[in-house]
């Protein structure tokens, strides 16, 4: 065959894969069908037809071992494993057929003409924004304005984008263990991971507990935001009551749910709520739930290492009240309500105003009761007279 | 009868222009304080909130506060002052103390506003209600200054007395401020503006009707021209020389007290930034601080070299990675080795360090490819 007999082949097997796929795609797209199957998350918004035959690229690209030696010396593999896709979600358990390579790389016919990337990280990047979004609008939208978009759109290529969390072209389903979230969050932001790891949260995670919160859980997917900022922060205390609120969750470890109240009626607490309400962007100087059990490293609360356990809480205030004696940690009432044992002084002066402010005001009451009851007399008995 | 209508028209002095100006500081600090003070005792009422963010949040409102209580403090001070000078120096009676005749004088009211008995209580200069006030008054701002200081100042507070005092302090003046509030809405309220519109507060007389039922021993001794006789200007003049010094020490000490409650500790007003845990990506450990000699040795004794090869020139074993000339990040390259890839055996920071990390790193990076 000559070269355009080929490209002829080449150029009717993609016009009958192109067919056979519309015909896929209209009846995957009717209405009953669509009922039949919930849409997972992760789902493409398909606009792409794929199609499927990757036979002409890996006759070059199936050899293993090919690489390149780019201009800034970093590898540029262009080989692939024609399995790693097949066995990934754009493979053969794909609902709207296998994609094929063109379907994200373009067509591009052998000899290529185009030079070669300045290096294989600003590839990927390019590629990532290009590429990824004609199928998952949902998912880049919701990028817009995020850490990692920001990073990127302000020059940082180590910031993530799609492959480096989903992988390239062994991407698998997104919702498989919330252990692969923190651990692919962890593949960059390793010192966070390791504080993570040894948190109640990330040792509950990695002995196979599915309800701890994991990196996403308090960061978010896609949007991410960024943490550091005022509004995180006034609204933190909401994020942790989210599960720590949640009487049903919380029985499963026999953790009180009174955290997030306690705190509301606390000094600190009601304070933040009140920034929260007003201007969430105003930053407080006054603790947040973070403040004294710790960020990814949350320890538990009944453990003698644990920062707010009494024996360790005076370090712990004194974080941002450097002068606080050892005395002072006391003046922290607790997250369980206060009793007659726990705090006598707290409970005398409550009982005290529990009984003079209705005594000193029904006294008020009565005596001005008296005195109205003589006037309304004295009147009616002046109009009879 | 044309002296009758004069008579009734006559007005009482009862209180100088210094009273009454004291009296605005009050009504001023008070509302104020009040405004600013209980919306934060029911911060999680929605009016509460509404209230908060009208006066423009609650850090103003907490400086409103503060400014408000000051000058309350303030007046305070000057009010002791004042009160020295008339009963020390003119001799004044303390006609604001309780006695029993106070307490008969409620009975008997009662009694006669419940129609058991014929006659009003002839009242003195200040009578029961009065006393009741001012004394809540004294009382009250005693409590709010105490409490409010442990709160304005728990740090210094707290190294004198258990920490425990200072919750019950903030239970303390909330539910003083709520007894005060209730009280002038009730008592205060009904007495001198809602029965009769007493005007004496701010012009500083009082009418002969209102003398009569509210103040009638005091007027039956005015009119019979029994009112003590004042003491002698020399008597006077003795004990002026007397008081002045003492006035000017104790207000260098109250005010100098007062100075020292506002600025002991800056605690409660700026309190030192939170530092933030160290958040995102980036290791403490930088590449930079690797050094490949180090790194060589580490190869050897971390038994890196078993599995990757002598020269990390990729094993002919499992580990089927070209480490040497690595061109991955040194995050994921830590990364890596915490996670453990593929058939790697994971390794925490405890058994091999970032430190050490670097020093690897940097010497992979120093090897050919």
């Amino acid at each position: 065959m000559t070269r355009n007999d080929r490209l002829i082949c080449l150029f009717f097997a993609i016009g009958g894969l192109f067919i056979l796929a519309g015909v896929a795609l209209a009846f995957n797209m009717s209405p009953v069908l669509a009922q039949d199957s919930p849409t997972p998350t992760a789902v493409a918004q398909n606009n792409v037809t794929p199609t499927g035959d990757d036979s002409y690229c890996l006759v070059c690209h199936a050899q293993p071992s090919q690489t390149y030696t780019l201009a800034d010396g970093s590898i540029f593999d262009i080989a692939v494993n024609p399995d790693t896709i097949a066995s990934s979600v754009h493979g053969t358990q794909n609902e709207s057929g296998k994609l094929g390579c063109t379907d994200c790389h373009g067509e591009n016919i052998f000899p290529h003409t185009q030079p070669l990337p300045i290096s294989s990280r600003a590839y990927t990047v390019q590629q990532s924004a290009l590429v990824c979004v004609d199928c998952h609008q949902d998912q880049t939208s919701e990028l817009v304005d995020s850490v990692h978009d920001n990073a990127l759109a302000a020059g940082n290529l180590s910031a993530a984008t799609c492959v480096d969390c989903h992988g390239a072209h062994d991407v698998q389903p997104p919702d498989v263990s919330h252990q692969t979230t923190a651990l692919t969050c962890g593949n960059c932001h390793v010192s966070v991971f390791q504080e993570y790891e040894h948190s109640v949260h990330g040792e509950a995670l990695f002995d196979g507990d599915e309800n701890v919160p994991t990196c996403v859980d308090c960061h978010g997917v896609h949007g991410i935001q960024n943490p550091t900022t005022a509004l995180f922060r006034n609204r933190s205390p909401e994020l942790c009551a989210d599960c720590h609120a949640d009487v049903e969750l919380m029985a499963q470890y026999d953790i009180t749910t009174n955290v997030f109240e306690s705190y509301l009626t606390d000094f600190h607490g009601q304070t933040v709520a009140l920034f929260e309400q007003q201007d969430p962007n105003v930053p407080t100087n006054k603790a947040v739930c973070i403040d004294c059990h710790g960020v990814h490293d949350i320890g538990r609360t009944d453990e003698n290492t644990s920062r707010v356990v009494r024996e360790n809480l005076l370090e712990t205030c004194q974080q941002c009240h450097p002068g606080a004696s050892s005395n002072f940690p006391d003046s922290w009432v607790g997250h369980f309500p206060p009793t007659a044992e726990s705090h006598p002084l707290l409970f005398i002066v409550t009982l005290f105003y529990n009984i003079l402010i209705p005594v000193t005001v029904g006294g008020f009451i009565l005596l001005v009761a008296t005195d109205v009851f003589r006037r309304i007399r004295e009147r009616l008995g002046r109009k009879d007279a | 009868m044309e002296e009758q209508t004069l008579q009734a028209q006559k007005q009482y002095p009862r209180f100088t222009p210094t009273e009454r100006f004291e009296h605005i500081l009050l009504i001023v600090t008070f509302v104020g304080l009040s405004l600013t003070g209980l919306p934060q005792k029911y911060a999680a009422e929605d009016w509460a909130k509404t209230m908060i963010n009208l006066m423009g949040g609650v850090e103003s409102i907490r400086i409103v506060h503060r400014i408000l209580a000051t000058i309350l403090m303030a007046e305070s001070i000057y009010h002791g002052g004042i009160i020295t000078y008339k009963l020390y120096v003119l001799g004044r009676r303390a006609s604001m103390l309780p006695g029993i005749r106070d307490l008969r004088d409620v009975i008997q009211w009662i009694t006669f506003n419940l129609g058991w008995s014929r006659s009003h209580p002839h009242l003195p200069r200040y009578n029961f209600g009065e006393k009741a006030e001012y004394l809540a008054v004294v009382w009250g701002t005693v409590v709010m200054i105490i409490t409010g200081f442990m709160m304005w100042n728990p740090i210094t507070t707290s190294t004198v007395l258990p920490g425990e005092v200072i919750p019950a302090a903030r239970v303390a003046h909330g539910n003083e401020a709520l007894l005060a509030v209730l009280s002038i809405l009730i008592w205060h309220m009904y007495n001198v503006h809602v029965r009769r519109f007493n005007r004496s507060m701010f012009t500083g007389k009082l009418s002969r009707e209102a003398m009569i039922e509210e103040h009638a021993a005091e007027l039956e001794t005015i009119e019979k021209g029994e009112l003590p006789p004042g003491r002698p200007p020399q008597v006077i003049e003795r004990r002026k020389r007397r008081f002045w010094p003492y006035a000017i020490i104790m207000t260098i000490i109250l005010v100098g007290g007062l100075i020292r409650f506002l600025t002991v500790e800056q605690t409660a007003i700026t309190t030192i930034p939170r530092q933030l845990s160290v958040v995102g990506g980036p290791l403490l450990v930088s590449a930079d601080n690797g050094q490949a000699d180090q790194g060589a040795t580490l190869w050897q004794t971390l038994e890196c070299k078993t599995c990757h090869g002598e020269n990390a020139e990729s094993g002919d074993m499992t580990m089927n990675v070209i480490l040497a000339g690595t061109k991955i990040s040194f995050e994921a390259f830590v990364g890596a080795v915490r996670r453990g890839p593929a058939d790697m055996h994971p390794f925490s920071a405890d058994q091999i360090t970032d430190e050490q990390l670097a020093h690897l790193y940097a010497w992979l990076r120093t090897l050919e490819r």
